[in-house]
């Protein structure tokens, strides 16, 4: 099949799935062996649901689909340990780099603050810092759009989708009512 | 006459109309903004509409679903740089053509095309799921199982990547569904004796954190890339144009149908194959392939809008999603309270048939949006992705909260966002993973069924697949799959080269 470059081998879709096809990425054998040693945890807590009493047991499909991921896990590692490394990748630029463990911190400090702060506090921060560190560019920019499409995602989730999120310490509620009073009721 | 009142309840009702027309417009821009796709927009949305009745969350999807396959061929043309995975072929000769500046030609025939492609399949899937969800009826519970593993097969072999990594993700997949306790005798299943795991996991998280949090993730690393402005000219084409590749439309159409309609293989592969066909086919091109000729455009935007009504069919008449967005629909029906199948098509006929015309919607409002509006798309195209990258997160975290209000589906979410972008990163297919996810439950239940049926005997089993037709076809075709990877198939492959030179 016809296959465009991938753009930094990334995987962007089914059709062109990320790495290469006779070297391995730095980090990729790791990831094999650790997909490894997680698929045999899996089969052996699988064989703990019925054991091998009955084909129509609970545990029979996934011990079956366990016992598949061991075999492939256990084929992709051998033929990855056999591939020659590709040379002008490190795992600090190209798969790891800083930007995305920073996001994930982010995401994660996110996930804890959202409780206790709330849902537009919370996004605040993560959309400034996120905008920030992205665009390089002045506060005034920064706290600009931040503000902005917090704004419209909360009219638009609030009143549209109706989703409710954490109110935290801002009185939302209160917020909500008297803007259905200020539009006399429409929304 | 049911049936007509069913297909016209879109054209009737103001409010889902409208709905189909917002979801395609925003579906345009979802799929030509490169980094948001149209599964993580669909997977999203699943939470955003869980208050909604059924239709109008349906009517939105199946918009965005159609604008989405589309619009990501806008940026392929203009910037190289395709929006969505179904547009991958078509940035190899779109963006030569705007190079030379007939960009203007090249999203006329796209989006013309697009619709031909989009309403063949659209015909395929009116006139053949009646007959498939008939025929469904018949299917044993061994034939529901063959065909799950099947489609979650299929994905890695169709695509160029390796089929043991699409193996291992399918199965990946089958195992995050098992999780929790087993809906039949209560047994814990690979729950490690957390309490957590009991309930499960929910399958949006894991949706949301593959195709969400990893994208965006993973468009990180390409934040600070600009995009060249193009100059467009005309862009509808002029009938002549769209005549003389009348033919190719038609036999491209065919292959995205059926690739569609194939269990898990979607517009993507479906867009490449018709590549690969129309460089067969072409014997003299005006223009060389891969420098700007315009069959390399209608071949691949045929075959992807094609392939949305292909995906239906698997969906709507044996529940068994045809492309990774199907799979999140058959989400959205299950947490509606429908179960779809060959049943859903006798109980609830009114469902397929307003599915089906609200695709002729979507389809029409695409044809329109994609020939207008050109001015306001560059503008919103060139939203810098500093912006885009951390709103798209901030929309999975609400998404993945929003169902369940739970914090735990947070990190759930974000644990199968890092896990996806390590899979992304070294080459294992996602796709897999969702359909395996979602069809856990009906491949264990049909496996247990199958076997209990034959008492518990595995001979038996094999017996009852060799005597009935459908499943022995089944049964070859997963066999074949596995066959194909090993060296015996490139050999018998290389001999009938050789004979037929």
């Amino acid at each position: 099949m016809t296959t465009p470059d991938p753009i930094h081998h990334d995987g962007s879709s089914d059709a062109l799935p990320g790495g290469y096809d006779a070297r391995r990425r730095p980090g990729e054998l790791v990831f094999a062996i650790l997909l490894t040693v997680a698929s045999l945890a899996l089969l052996w807590n699988a064989y703990g649901i019925a054991g091998l009493s009955k084909l129509s047991s609970p545990g029979a499909i996934p011990m079956a689909t366990s016992a598949v991921m061991v075999v492939t896990a256990l084929i992709v590692t051998v033929r990855t340990a056999r591939q020659p490394r590709v040379a002008d990748e490190t795992v600090a630029r190209d798969i790891l780099p800083g930007t995305v463990i920073l996001f994930v911190g982010l995401l994660v400090g996110y996930a804890l603050l959202l409780r206790p702060l709330g849902f537009l506090p919370t996004s605040a921060l993560f959309l400034i810092v996120g905008i920030k560190v992205l665009s390089r560019r002045g506060w005034g920019f920064t706290l600009g759009t931040a503000l902005l499409s917090l704004a419209v995602i909360w009219l638009i989730f609030r009143l549209v989708f109706s989703v409710l999120m954490p109110a935290g310490i801002v009185p939302e509620a209160e917020f909500v009512q008297m803007l259905r009073n200020l539009f006399g009721g429409v929304l | 006459m049911e049936t007509v009142l069913a297909f016209l309840t879109v054209f009737t009702q103001p409010q889902l109309f409208l709905l189909v027309g917002v979801g395609t417009f925003a579906g345009v821009y979802v799929g030509a903004i490169p980094g948001l796709s149209v599964t993580m927009a669909v997977s999203i949305l699943i939470s955003f509409t869980f208050s909604w009745d059924v239709y109008p969350a349906i009517a939105l999807m199946i918009g965005i679903y159609m604008g989405g396959v589309y619009g990501g061929s806008r940026t392929a043309i203009l910037l190289n740089i395709p929006g969505a995975p179904s547009a991958i072929a078509t940035a190899m000769d779109g963006y030569p053509m705007a190079q030379k500046g007939e960009a203007g030609t090249a999203i006329g025939v796209t989006t013309v095309m697009s619709f031909i492609g989009g309403f063949i399949g659209i015909i395929v899937l009116a006139l053949a799921a009646p007959f498939v969800s008939d025929f469904a009826l018949s299917f044993q519970p061994r034939d529901y199982m063959l065909l799950a593993v099947l489609g979650i097969l299929l994905v890695g072999s169709l695509s160029t990547g390796s089929l043991v990594k699409g193996i291992f993700a399918g199965a990946f997949g089958l195992a995050i569904g098992a999780v929790g306790r087993d809906p039949l005798t209560f047994a814990e299943r690979f729950t490690f004796d957390f309490r957590l795991l009991e309930g499960g996991i929910s399958f949006i998280a894991v949706m949301i954190g593959m195709f969400g949090v990893s994208e965006a993730l993973m468009q990180l690393q390409h934040a600070d890339k600009t995009a060249v402005k193009q100059k467009i000219s005309r862009i509808v084409p002029s009938w002549g144009t769209v005549r003389r590749h009348l033919p190719l439309s038609l036999q491209t159409s065919s292959i995205g149908v059926i690739i569609g309609a194939l269990p898990g293989t979607g517009g993507d592969i479906a867009a490449l194959m018709a590549y690969d066909h129309a460089k067969r086919v072409t014997k003299n091109p005006e223009v060389p392939f891969g420098q700007g000729a315009i069959e390399g455009l209608v071949a691949p935007e045929t075959a992807n809008n094609a392939a949305v009504g292909g995906a239906f069919i698997p969906m709507m008449t044996l529940g068994i999603p045809g492309d990774a967005v199907t799979a999140i629909m058959i989400g959205a029906l299950f947490i509606h309270g429908l179960n779809p199948g060959p049943m859903l098509m006798v109980d609830q006929p009114h469902m397929f048939w307003f599915i089906v015309g609200a695709l002729c919607v979507a389809n029409c409002f695409m044809l329109l949006f994609g020939l207008t509006g050109i001015k306001l798309f560059t503008r919103i195209v060139e939203m810098p992705r500093a912006v885009l990258i951390p709103l798209i997160m901030l929309l999975s975290i609400v998404g993945a909260y929003a169902v369940n209000n739970a914090i735990t589906d947070v990190y759930w979410m974000l644990a199968f966002g890092v896990f996806g972008y390590f899979m992304r990163h070294y080459g294992y297919p996602l796709g897999p993973v969702i359909l395996g996810v979602i069809l856990s439950r009906l491949l264990d239940d049909n496996w247990r069924r199958a076997i209990i049926s034959d008492r518990e005997d595995l001979g038996r089993f094999f017996g009852g697949i060799l005597h009935s037709p459908l499943s022995l076809v089944l049964f070859v075709a997963v066999i074949l799959i596995f066959v194909s990877q090993t060296p015996v198939w490139a050999k018998a492959k290389a001999m009938l080269r050789k004979e037929s030179a």
